[in-house]
């Protein structure tokens, strides 16, 4: 079909990995707080405050590198800040996620003003962006040079960190007392691990992926900062979370069809249909993907047989 | 299990006046946060107070702007608080005040009915609209136990943009701006008083919020609901059908936020748009967080909260500060409840709450 | 006093006594753990067993007494200084992480790491070392989520010699074992006598704890009956021990014989939260003005049963009917309405609304009908009279109907939930556990009222692990094992040994040989 040989392109898969890597990144951050056993919604405010102090940073210092730099720690503070009130104050995960996100659109918006006397959002030459790379020898191989090279830094840093968070998680003892936290708190307090500080450092290791996720976002292909910049991405991560319970490789997958979904839409957008539909397209996926997750794990009443309940027991422990 | 013995505890303080005097220190706190963001941003702490005081109450246009404020918060307060109280959260309150505000809207520029059915059928249009809004996580809540905090917040994104794109591609009124067509002056909300906006809408929400507090105090369903959202087993071993419930309580939370939404187009916008309604829904749900899902206090909260938006209004035209700095103040005001309200629960039995997805 | 004494007692408690609020778990218990025996302590619930442990574990300190291990006086402040002296704990609940590997398990906290990474082959290879030393054979690389009860407690086990452990304690190690698991356990214990370490057994199983101990140590009441060599004892001995009484339980004085059947189970069968087995082929029936006490240790299906019978979980097979009514599988409410009041065995968690006030609580149940509720609207001025009258007749000690149930000790917080349940006029009263965590004085109290509602001709079950609760009260007494109702026995005629074996299953057949 026409249509689809236009909207199915090589460089829709370039496009899919660009609109991943934003999502992956604050996925995989989220990945350790709900790997610990917290259930972190204020990613959404992390990564708005990683992409505003990205751009401040930007500028301030005249690098891209810079501006990571600053992005990552007011994601930072922001992410002890949650795992401060949460953790050590015990107080609800949501309403102090909610409020971290409250407080970062207002802190943005209010900075942006302040700073630069304009509403909405922050465009300037002084700001430095990230370079696109170009790797030697793949780039000129077509189509793989499309699908792998030109993209900007954090792009690549994103895939990459999948294998690194992987690696933490599961072949390192933090990664695994922080797994521990998450799951069976008692077994770990027993053992002599403190709980309340793998979910301290969990949460701070959320901050800086979060962080680099919005530098991405505000520094990467778009060298701006922009009123809510992040749009609901951080809300999207949540939702990958709860049904890949933070294993690496499923908040790939995850994430994945959520870029592809955006990156598609994105598509269809070049061929008249209204931008409105086209964004609400990440989101529905979103929805969908949790309605079908939740219906699959649906509690089952047992109703049983007299055959069944009189055939031979398999002992799997239990005495006959 | 072994038992502690704990005698009866000596109350000096009665109970609601402990909440009261935590959650003013809170408002402490956040205000000094405030006031610190407010240096940052280059401009004195005293003067941005001043000037938003004055903005909140200076004048009886400025009060009259102030209930003007408050009062799709104080709606979208009481529908976030039929949720809380129930146990459950609805952050969707934002959507669910735009679709109802759309639904108003077209029943009042599409259909042609006498003056006072008109605005009863727009309000149920928003309420039905509301209501539907909210059906999909209410039943991945209630059937599925699939958590309601995500989906709710997404469906606010859903619901913008969709509204939006109803607004400017479908019923667009033909002379360029991105509102719809304006509606009939049948389904006008009365306003209360002359020069201002405040409108018939304010008395509705103080009606819902005193029903809110009646039903749970004197009815069956509201005892059964108020069980429910402070201890479930024990609401099911009462008998509750809490399943059931969960759905109802949502779907009412989702009808309200929906006839607040009627209640702006009707009596304040007499049309939909894009920018609608920006963040009321949200402030409502802090408000409902702030008041600890008491419907009164909602009221109080919503009324404050109002004030506050007006007063930023003056605020961004006399001084630097963006209006958004009451936001942050907002935020820093449920920061330190949150922490509060859970140290005041600690001497009970439950410590911390598992999320279970 | 750091002498290094030459003894031969691994463990000496000396006069230990442990108090929580006014319970007293242990009492001045003294025994002595002779090194390279295997000892069992054995008790029913309550018996102060666990709690005794503990206290040696490290998890509480004893008002009273002091311990000594391998002769030297020793304070034992924590888990940790328990582990630094050689000891190792076997909790009855296992604490295994279920999607980390058996050797992750057992190396918990104490990883081999090499180059920042954790060497899991390193590991690996050190458990199988582990294996090929203590007998128990586990495969390292398995997920612990995948392992069957008993691989389960070898890993368990294996935690615990991992940490160097030479005395060993095991908490109801047998309670979810088969047969032929508890055999392989014996001799994997038998073995490590033989390396010159120390078992201490928690055991209530008879039958096992006469094979394989060399001592035994019977605690009743949280104080020492006897410490008794194996040999010297039988099981009917043992059960007399555990559960003996003097011939004379209070056992209260009654009139009137049973009525017509009011609540009738049949062939019920449920499942517990896991999925597994939880009630057997339940077949029971309860008359109006009769007392059935179901006896039997926790964990033997009695919650699963009150769930079932409360409408708080549906069974898998099998009918219920309640005054007529055939209530299977019903909602909680509809069994209300059909006929029942419920006690429940969990106060703070299912009982009551801890927050709210003693008049709200009250209220629970019947915020819908007459005389609370008239067209739907709660009439408070009722309930707070309804709630004023039950704190006095029921000796609430509290300031009052609105003070929050949270403020009440755990006896009156349960006389809450009693005055609630047994005023509502239900034909039939299901009673779960109405004493736990009640001092003395009230448990007297609760007692008589349920002496007066079987005087009233209500229709009672009554589920408690406290055997002389049942003796007391019942005019039939049922014991339940493993989810099934092993016996049907009249309190009146049957010795405790008898009924101590239907509850340790002894009557089962579960012969393990030495």
């Amino acid at each position: 079909m026409e249509i689809l040989s236009q909207v199915f392109t090589i460089s829709l898969i370039a496009a899919t990995l660009r609109t991943t890597a934003p999502i992956l990144l604050v996925a995989l951050g989220g990945a350790f707080t709900t790997k610990a056993g917290i259930f972190n919604i204020g990613l959404e405010g992390q990564m708005l405050m990683g992409a505003f102090f990205g751009v401040l940073g930007s500028m301030w210092t005249g690098s891209a590198l810079g501006g990571l730099f600053f992005g990552v720690t007011a994601a930072v503070l922001m992410a002890l800040t949650f795992s401060f009130f949460v953790v050590t104050l015990r107080a609800n995960e949501v309403v102090v996620g909610l409020a971290l996100n409250i407080m970062a659109g207002g802190l943005t918006i209010s900075l942006t003003k302040a700073i630069f006397g304009v509403r909405g959002s922050i465009v300037n030459p002084s700001i430095v962006g990230m370079p696109r790379i170009q790797v030697p020898f793949i780039h000129d191989i077509r189509p793989l040079g499309q699908i792998l090279s030109g993209y900007t830094p954090l792009v690549y840093v994103a895939f990459a960190m999948v294998f690194v968070v992987w690696l933490i998680l599961f072949r390192t003892r933090l990664g695994l007392y922080i797994r521990v936290t998450g799951e069976k708190p008692e077994a770990a307090q027993s053992l002599g691990i403190r709980t309340a500080r793998m979910q301290h450092i969990a949460s701070i290791i959320c901050g800086v992926l979060a962080g680099v996720a919005g530098v991405h976002l505000s520094l990467g292909y778009i060298v701006m900062f922009a009123e809510n910049m992040s749009s609901g991405r951080g809300f999207m991560a949540v939702a990958v979370l709860i049904f890949s319970g933070g294993d690496p490789l499923k908040v790939l997958l995850g994430c994945l069809l959520f870029g592809f979904a955006d990156a598609a839409s994105l598509r269809l957008q070049t061929m008249g249909v209204s931008s409105y539909l086209v964004l609400m397209v990440p989101f529905v996926v979103s929805l969908s993907a949790l309605f079908l997750l939740s219906w699959r794990q649906r509690p089952r009443i047992i109703r049983e047989t007299l055959d069944k309940l009189t055939a031979p027991v398999v002992a799997k422990g239990r005495g006959s | 299990m072994t038992d502690t013995t704990a005698a009866p505890s000596e109350r000096r303080v009665p109970v609601w006046a402990e909440g009261l005097i935590g959650q003013m220190l809170a408002l402490l706190i956040a205000l000094t946060g405030g006031a610190v963001i407010i240096m940052l941003v280059g401009e004195s702490p005293l003067h941005v107070y001043t000037v938003l005081l004055r903005g909140a109450f200076g004048s009886t246009e400025n009060i009259a702007g102030s209930l003007l404020q408050a009062t799709p918060i104080i709606v979208c307060g009481v529908a976030a608080c039929v949720a809380l109280r129930g146990g459950l959260f609805n952050i969707g309150v934002e959507g669910q005040l735009y679709v109802g505000g759309f639904a108003a809207a077209w029943v009042g520029f599409t259909l042609n009915l006498p003056a006072g059915l008109h605005v009863i059928v727009a309000l149920a249009a928003g309420m039905a609209a509301g209501a539907l809004w909210i059906a999909l996580p209410a039943i991945m809540r209630a059937r599925f136990n699939a958590n309601e905090v995500v989906s709710t917040i997404l469906m606010n994104y859903v619901a913008v943009l969709l509204t939006s794109y109803l607004t400017i591609a479908v019923f667009k009124r033909p002379g360029g701006w991105s509102e719809t067509e304006p509606i009939a002056e049948t389904a006008y909300l009365p306003q209360l008083l002359d020069g201002s906006r405040v409108n018939v809408g304010l008395i509705i929400g103080l009606a819902l919020a005193l029903g809110l507090y009646l039903f749970l105090r004197f009815t069956g369903a509201g005892y059964a609901v108020s069980a429910m959202g402070s201890n479930p087993k024990f609401a099911a071993y009462g008998g509750v059908r809490v399943k059931r419930n969960i759905l109802l309580v949502l779907l009412s939370s989702g009808a309200i936020g929906g006839m607040a939404g009627g209640i702006e187009t009707l009596g304040v916008h007499r049309r939909f748009m894009e920018g609608f309604a920006p963040g009321f829904g949200f402030d409502g749900v802090i408000a409902a967080l702030l008041a600890n899902g008491n419907p009164i206090g909602v009221v109080f909260a919503a009324l404050f909260f109002g004030a506050l938006r007006k007063g930023s209004l003056l605020m961004e035209v006399e001084t630097g500060a963006s209006r958004e700095i009451i936001t942050v103040i907002q935020a820093l005001i449920i920061l330190c409840v949150s922490a509060q309200i859970l140290i005041r629960h600690r001497g009970g039995i439950s410590g911390e709450k598992r999320w279970k997805f | 006093m750091a002498a290094d004494v030459a003894t031969d007692y691994a463990i000496e408690m000396i006069g230990i006594t442990k108090r929580f609020g006014l319970l007293t778990a242990n009492r001045d218990v003294s025994f002595a753990v002779r090194k390279g025996e295997i000892h069992a302590l054995v008790g029913e619930n309550g018996a102060g067993k666990t709690t005794l442990m503990n206290v040696l574990f490290g998890m509480h300190l004893p008002d009273a007494g002091q311990i000594r291990v391998n002769g030297q006086q020793v304070d034992i402040t924590s888990p940790q200084v328990a582990i630094g002296l050689g000891l190792g704990m076997v909790h009855q609940h296992f604490k295994l992480v279920p999607s980390l590997t058996v050797a992750e398990n057992i190396f918990l906290g104490m990883e081999i790491v090499r180059g920042g990474f954790i060497d899991r082959k390193a590991q690996a290879a050190a458990v199988r070392a582990l294996s090929v030393t203590s007998g128990l054979v586990v495969d390292p690389d398995r997920v612990v989520r995948d392992l069957s009860v008993g691989i389960e407690q070898r890993v368990e086990i294996l935690k615990v010699l991992a940490r160097g452990a030479r005395i060993v304690i095991l908490d109801e190690p047998t309670a979810v074992l088969t047969p032929q698991e508890s055999r392989d356990l014996f001799r994997t214990l038998r073995g490590f006598t033989d390396q010159g370490m120390t078992v201490i057994l928690i055991s209530h199983h008879l039958d096992e704890v006469l094979d394989v101990s060399d001592t035994v140590t019977v605690l009743r009441d949280g104080a020492v009956i006897g410490t008794e060599p194996a040999k010297a004892l039988t099981e009917a001995r043992l059960a007399q021990m555990m559960v003996g009484r003097p011939v004379d339980f209070g056992r209260k004085e009654r009139q009137g014989t049973a009525g017509a059947p009011v609540l009738t189970l049949s062939r019920v069968h449920a499942r517990d939260d896991r999925g597994l087995p939880a009630l057997s082929d339940v077949t029971l029936t309860v008359h109006a003005g009769e007392i059935v006490a179901i006896a039997g240790v926790d964990g033997n299906g009695q919650t699963e049963l009150a769930e079932v019978v409360a409408g708080l979980r549906m069974p898998s097979f099998g009918d219920i009917a309640l005054n007529g009514h055939d209530i299977a599988g019903a909602p909680a409410d509809i069994v209300r309405s059909a006929g029942l009041a419920h006690v429940p065995a969990n106060r703070l968690v299912r009982g009551v609304d801890a927050q709210a006030s003693i008049t709200s609580n009250i209220l629970m149940g019947r915020q819908n009908t007459a005389p609370f509720a008239k067209g739907g609207m709660i009439r408070w001025p009722r309930v707070r009279a309804e709630a004023a009258a039950l704190i006095k007749r029921f000796d609430i000690r509290t300031q009052g109907p609105a003070a929050p149930v949270k403020s009440l000790s755990g006896g009156n917080m349960q006389k809450v939930v009693l005055a609630r349940e047994f005023t509502q006029g239900k034909p039939f009263l299901l009673i779960d556990q109405p004493t736990r965590g009640v001092d003395i004085g009230a448990t007297e109290g609760i007692h008589d009222e349920i002496m007066r509602r079987r005087a009233e001709g209500i229709a009672i079950l009554l589920i408690s692990v406290q055997l002389d609760e049942c003796m007391k009260l019942a005019d039939r007494l049922l014991v339940m094992f493993q989810g099934r109702v092993v016996a049907d026995l009249d309190p009146l005629s049957a010795t405790t040994n008898e009924i101590g074996m239907h509850m340790m299953g002894a009557s089962q057949n579960r012969k393990v040989s030495a």
